[in-house]
């Protein structure tokens, strides 16, 4: 059974699929609120502590209680700080996050046998889109800590734009690997083909490099060389306060929830799980999306964990892992894709 | 054509709701939050002590190099973007194979004299 779409109502479908999409832009601050309070409560139990637990029940409105104070707080700008870089630099990594979620897929119903993603719009080269437009916050965190005229904050700059060109090499090459593999750029293509192998399976090494440079490109602990709060203060957001630097908070963490997604539909069979086939019509609706949602949940509880168990590196360190290491593995990666996919393909 | 253009206007909504949301949410803020002056609230953090001179230096010269080598490898990565998706099944295979190795191989010596050189060991 297929729905006839009348002529002059088919102009309008990518408006209707933009403006309902907005939906996900509250979805998503409510899954960055979520992940702050699954940080702090992880990083408190794994620390023997209690984490919030005054505002709501176990502290779940602590975010809110944080919020509020944000948007009451006043709005300082240093004094020759520069007011273009200094007031814009939201728009960046807001922005960058804002256009990484038109493009993914943040789950999929089947209906009889067929498979529909829910993604605000589909790309022939989304993998490539998503790669770009995720790059855009490092302008964001440049313009802060070059327009904020604080030492502490231009240490914090470089120290982001030395890590942030390193890794985005690897980043691509391994997601090249991946889309080798399938022969596509498309990331709903390219999770529609994990349905029995997973990448994770088919290329540890290529899922091994993508996660270390995705945890650079987020700035997550080992990787937060750019705020080392021990050397430089606060890195680039030392005259950052306020609302705005809410907002990169946020961003920061909206990242995180991004990139957890990323990995689950890159590495993870995405809603793929094997030997499940969604022929039950209420199971396909609602199953898929719940196999994607847990397995990006359980991606961000990783992240959160090697927070703790792994020490902050030093800058020339984290340089010295993303050209001298994950550069080569990541190509000897791209090789073992090509020849296993064409064996596969074959 | 119309289906490129079309899997892109949702891409323009959401650009205008990120370029007003900042905005917006500050002038929120301005008009909840309170308001003082003060001279000293407006110097910049230097571990306490008065701030001296300007921000705004020269970049160390190794910056220059992390950014020259990143852009040659990313305009490699680019040029992989589209032979990833025709490598396979187009019954171009083992030219395309051999086009692409000989571009990494060529490339890779450029890493190894970039390696050679010292550009990619942090100078203290």
């Amino acid at each position: 059974m297929t729905v006839v779409i009348p002529d002059y109502i088919a102009p309008l479908i990518p408006w209707v699929r933009g403006i309902i999409g907005l939906v996900l832009i509250g979805a998503i601050f409510i899954a960055a609120m979520g992940a702050v309070w699954i940080e702090r409560k992880l990083s408190a139990d794994i620390q023997s502590r209690v984490g919030p637990c005054r505002v709501g029940k176990y502290g779940i409105f602590q975010l809110v209680a944080d919020a509020i104070k944000l948007f009451t707080k006043e709005d300082i700008k240093p004094q020759n700080a520069d007011s273009l870089l200094f007031n814009n630099a939201n728009i960046f990594m807001i922005g960058s996050v804002f256009l990484v979620l038109v493009a993914l897929p943040v789950g999929a119903v089947f209906i009889n046998g067929v498979e529909y993603p829910l993604a605000v719009t589909e790309m022939d080269i989304s993998v490539l889109y998503i790669e770009a437009v995720s790059a855009l916050s490092i302008f964001g965190i440049f313009m802060v800590g070059y327009g904020s005229n604080s030492k502490y904050s231009l240490l914090g700059a470089f120290r982001n734009f030395a890590r942030m060109v390193g890794y985005e090499v690897p980043l691509g090459i391994s997601i090249i690997s991946v889309a080798v593999m399938t022969g596509s750029l498309n990331i709903v293509d390219i999770t529609s083909a994990q349905g029995l192998y997973w990448n994770i399976f088919l290329q540890p090494l290529g899922c091994f490099v993508f996660f270390v440079s995705l945890m650079a490109d987020m700035g997550r602990l080992p990787f937060d060389q750019n705020e080392s709060e021990e050397e430089i203060i606060a890195g680039w957001i030392t005259e950052y306060s306020g609302m705005r630097f809410g907002l990169g908070f946020f961003a920061e963490y909206m990242h995180m929830v991004l990139g957890s997604f990323l990995v689950a539909l890159l590495f993870l069979g995405g809603w793929n799980v094997p030997g499940f086939i969604a022929n039950n019509s209420f199971l396909g609706l609602i199953a898929p999306t719940g196999f994607l949602l847990i397995k990006t949940i359980f991606v961000l509880m990783v992240i959160v964990g090697i927070r703790w168990v792994v020490p902050r590196f030093r800058i020339d360190q984290v340089v010295d892992l993303s050209w001298k290491k994950m550069f080569p593995l990541a190509l000897l990666n791209l090789v073992w894709a090509v020849g296993l996919g064409l064996y596969l393909g074959a | 054509m119309s289906g490129i253009i079309d899997s892109y206007i949702p891409v323009a909504i959401f650009l205008v709701i990120a370029i007003l949301m900042p905005p917006m949410t500050m002038f929120m803020v301005k008009k909840l939050s309170p308001r003082s002056k003060a001279a000293s609230k407006y110097t910049t953090y230097e571990s306490g002590s008065v701030p001296t001179g300007t921000a705004r230096i020269q970049f160390n010269v190794e910056y220059y190099l992390y950014a020259i080598a990143f852009v040659l490898f990313d305009v490699e990565v680019l040029f992989l973007y589209p032979w990833a998706t025709v490598y396979k099944g187009h019954g171009i295979t083992s030219i395309a194979l051999v086009e692409m190795f000989a571009f990494i191989f060529i490339l890779l010596f450029g890493y190894i004299y970039l390696w050679k050189k010292g550009a990619l060991t942090w100078v203290k």
